[in-house]
């Protein structure tokens, strides 16, 4: 596809050339050496090693197989390097572990990756080392269900246990309300440890709802159809819990998060995005 | 391994195998590498190991890590000197070496093992496990050595045994699934002939909490396990609020434990629940059902294991409900002293409060404590129970800003506390600082899902003096305080008392130091080291001349307090060197 038709925005050569050269000549720069690694500042083997590469044309970006969304936030990935006039070059993360700190990413990124999609927009939530771009689209937290009698939160008894994905920002605010409920009219809520832990709690009847991040419920169910009868339902006495996603960087790729963020800007204004999405029946929204 | 370590490490090979092959073949004609003099470690040696040895993590089976060498001692100490160094792989590391017959065994943390000349520092054989790819890169803070194999726990739950004269693998024991988060941060001690070893990384990837294991020296099979959280319809079983056993997470034992011969008993700790947070560890609100308790068994308690049979013979719980981890995971000393007048059989240790608590070992009563770092998260606690009254104010909750002293990694945290029976003191590295803490969500992104639970927004201790770092020696007979050490940066090494009356310590800020073990004089200091102190020293004698070692590295325990001191400048590329000392001949 023709850039100028992917990102109409960039089409004017000056424009994409004034962004994509700098991109290239900024991106990845050299890892901060001016202070001690702290307990939440990374380590990577050989960290001092890796430089300023020389292949200046491509946007590097990394999914990961784990992730639910990955191969539609690749799709993503592809559009914003074709916006900014680089070739995507992606790196897919093949690793097995079920769970991670998040500052083996910087590992992940100091070899294979200028961006690593997939990460959730918390206010304060990540370390000095790493920024994030705009959102590239919203999806929420679900409470699902295979009781065909629920509609809604407020129809749950409260003696039937709830488990949330732990940790959460939809668990911290379930747990928040629970606390100011008196102790009779409270759910039990149990947290798992994963999406998929929930969800499997649904299915042997350790639960009767799940509190998970919408995605995880499509890819389960795309997966395996023993999930086909879960339905999700009204979160109603709470309100939604809605979060954007955008692209990690490390913290001192600021031009290039620059770059990003109004390439995102434009696929998102264009359909781009929402396309994307659409194609794959992704439970997501582009904020435009 | 990238391709690119690949390639370094082969470079390193290659440069170290023709080391070693220099070395092999100059030993074919020196017949005096103490190598050839090795001798097996039987069970009588740990038992009583030779006063030049240090065999096991803490030197003797009573945790004391007390040396009996005097060679070096209050008079002479000022004339200590750099005897040799050995640059360590990168990585971090909490190193303890062992040396037994003139030889030191120690763990770079890309797990290559090494055999050093203890007189001089020259290599004699290493061996490289070959740890996955995605394993993280990073030392183990113990070994044990037992017959004629060197016992080794690694990054991704296996146990090795390497023949200590060769280098070569006898055998290779997978305990857990590394992918689930298990793995080993410090090794085993071996007890009445069995290895005990701990394990950690129980957080969310994998629900049911850690265990010790027991296993065969001469095989690695495993002979029993203990789990760290309690399960079952039992009063400890029942401590987990209600949830089940698929929504408790935690409970590590991550500190290698001591072992009590008489009663053929391990002391072990184990760590808090995870996540830190207990409304999100489901620990909070508490369950209105009477018969549940939100204690989380077995978290912040001592298990008392039979080393043979991997029977829990009894636990005490130090901290219930812990909301900051504040661990009381760390080393167990067994120490007979007199108490209201009656002699007991004591198992001391000090959680990250800085409390320090002591048990009658053969029942599990709790005995006595006595606070050492201000701290304000226990106000108080009953004197014949031990049982505390925690400040409700110091409780983490969602939405909300709290303030507690000290905060994660703890006054006292994994820097081990170390014994005397000359002075009969305990002596303590502590640091004193507080921390704003702000309760953080888990979920940035699908798979990395953040390390902190909890913010820990550390800041000096209100009216301090501005000294964070201590050396604290306190009489474990009256309780009392006999000397304070304070200074700007934290000190960050365990400590080593000696028969010389010394004290040994290492700090931030690059220095390893000797203290007069009465009175807290500083004798000796050294230049400044290659990096921070963040391991534990130890002392050992080969040729008849007694040395001290210590590791410098950045391992970023009480280092995460470097934030405090931002005037230390520690170097970038976290380089890690032991350094060995001794006096001029």
């Amino acid at each position: 596809m023709p850039v100028a038709f992917a990102f109409p925005r960039l089409a004017s050569p000056l424009l994409a050339l004034a962004l994509a050269v700098p991109v290239a000549a900024l991106s990845p720069g050299p890892v901060s050496a001016e202070e001690p690694e702290f307990y939440d500042v990374p380590y990577a083997p050989g960290q001092w090693n890796f430089g300023r590469r020389l292949d200046e044309s491509q946007l590097r970006y990394c999914v990961d197989r784990r992730d639910p969304d990955w191969e539609v936030a690749a799709a993503i990935a592809d559009a914003i390097a074709q916006g900014l006039l680089l070739e995507p070059q992606r790196y897919v993360v093949e690793r097995k572990f079920v769970i991670e700190d998040i500052t083996k990413v910087y590992a992940i990124m100091l070899e294979h990756c200028d961006i690593h999609m997939g990460f959730k927009l918390i206010p304060g939530g990540y370390s000095n080392w790493a920024t994030l771009t705009r959102s590239y689209y919203e999806a929420q937290y679900v409470f699902v269900t295979a009781d065909p009698d629920i509609h809604a939160l407020a129809d749950v008894a409260p003696a039937r246990p709830i488990g949330a994905t732990m940790g959460t920002s939809a668990h911290i605010r379930l747990v928040s309300y629970l606390t100011a409920l008196p102790a009779e009219d409270r759910w039990p809520t149990y947290p798992m440890g994963t999406n998929d832990r929930a969800l499997e709690a649904l299915l042997n009847g350790t639960v009767d709802v799940a509190l998970v991040w919408a995605p995880n419920l499509w890819a389960k169910q795309r997966q395996d159809p023993a999930y086909a009868g879960l339905h999700v339902i009204d979160p109603s006495p709470l309100p939604p819990t809605t979060l954007g996603v955008g692209a990690l960087l490390l913290a001192n790729e600021t031009f290039l998060r620059t770059a990003v963020d109004q390439a995102i800007a434009a696929l998102s204004e264009d359909g781009t995005i929402a396309g994307i999405l659409e194609k794959s029946g992704f439970p997501a929204a582009v904020k435009p | 391994m990238s391709v690119r370590d690949k390639f370094l490490r082969l470079l390193t090979v290659a440069a170290s195998s023709a080391a070693i092959a220099a070395v092999a073949s100059s030993a074919v004609i020196a017949q005096d590498s103490p190598i050839n003099q090795l001798t097996p470690v039987t069970d009588e040696m740990l038992l009583n190991p030779p006063d030049g040895d240090w065999l096991m993590w803490r030197r003797t089976y009573n945790g004391w890590g007390y040396s009996p060498l005097d060679q070096i001692n209050k008079d002479n100490v000022g004339d200590l000197r750099l005897a040799w160094a050995w640059s360590m792989t990168p990585g971090r590391t909490q190193e303890t070496p062992l040396v037994h017959d003139g030889i030191i065994f120690i763990q770079n943390a890309d797990h290559v093992i090494q055999a050093l000349n203890a007189a001089t520092g020259d290599l004699i054989w290493e061996y490289e496990y070959d740890l996955p790819d995605d394993a993280p890169v990073r030392g183990v803070r113990n070994k044990a050595i037992y017959g004629d194999t060197l016992i080794i726990a690694t990054r991704d739950a296996h146990l090795l045994a390497i023949d200590t004269k060769t280098g070569k693998l006898v055998w290779d024991k997978q305990v857990a699934n590394y992918e689930h988060g298990f793995g080993f941060s410090s090794g085993p001690i071996v007890a009445n002939g069995v290895i005990v070893q701990g394990a950690t990384g129980c957080s969310k990837a994998q629900p049911g909490g850690c265990f010790f294991t027991g296993h065969d020296p001469n095989t690695g099979a495993e002979l029993w396990r203990v789990n760290t959280i309690a399960r079952g319809d039992t009063p400890e079983g029942n401590s987990w609020n209600g949830v089940p056993l698929a929504s408790r997470h935690g409970a590590s034992a991550w500190i290698a434990g001591s072992y009590d011969p008489e009663q053929n008993l391990i002391f072990a700790g184990v760590g808090q629940p995870y996540p830190w947070n207990m409304e999100i560890a489901g620990l909070r609100p508490a369950s209105s059902d009477p018969n549940v308790t939100n204690d989380a068994l077995y978290t912040n308690s001592t298990l008392a294991i039979d080393a043979t049979s991997g029977e829990l013979k009894w636990y005490w719980q130090y901290l219930p409900t812990d909301g900051l981890d504040l661990d009381y995971a760390y080393e167990r000393l067994l120490i007979d002293l007199p108490v209201n007048g009656e002699m007991r059989q004591q198992v001391v240790t000090t959680g990250k409060i800085g409390i320090i608590e002591s048990l009658d070992r053969t029942t599990g009563e709790w005995l006595w404590a006595v606070e050492t770092a201000p701290q304000n998260i226990v106000l108080s606690w009953d004197p014949k129970t031990g049982k505390k009254e925690i400040n409700p104010e110091t409780i983490p909750i969602a939405g909300e800003t709290t303030f507690n002293c000290p905060a994660d990694p703890g006054a006292k945290a994994w820097q081990a506390t170390a014994y005397s029976p000359r002075t009969e003191a305990l002596y303590l590295p502590t640091v004193e600082f507080c921390s704003n803490t702000t309760v953080n969500p888990l979920d940035p992104g699908e798979i990395y899902t953040g390390g902190g639970r909890q913010t820990y927004s550390r800041v000096p201790m209100p009216d301090g003096d501005g000294n964070i770092g201590q050396v604290r020696a306190i009489n474990l007979n009256d309780l009392s305080e006999m000397w304070q050490y304070r200074q700007r940066a934290p000190v960050t090494s365990s400590t080593l008392p000696t028969g010389g009356g010394l004290v040994f310590v290492g700090t931030l800020d690059r220095k390893f130091m000797a203290f007069d073990d009465e009175t807290g004089e500083v004798l000796w200091t050294s230049g400044k080291l290659s990096n921070s102190l963040e391991s534990f020293p130890i002392t050992y004698e080969a040729g008849g001349k007694q040395y001290v070692a210590i590791t410098a590295n950045f391992a970023s325990g009480l280092g995460r307090l470097a934030s405090l001191t931002p005037e230390v400048k520690l170097p970038s590329n976290n380089p890690i060197t032991l350094y060995v000392f001794a006096l001029p001949d």
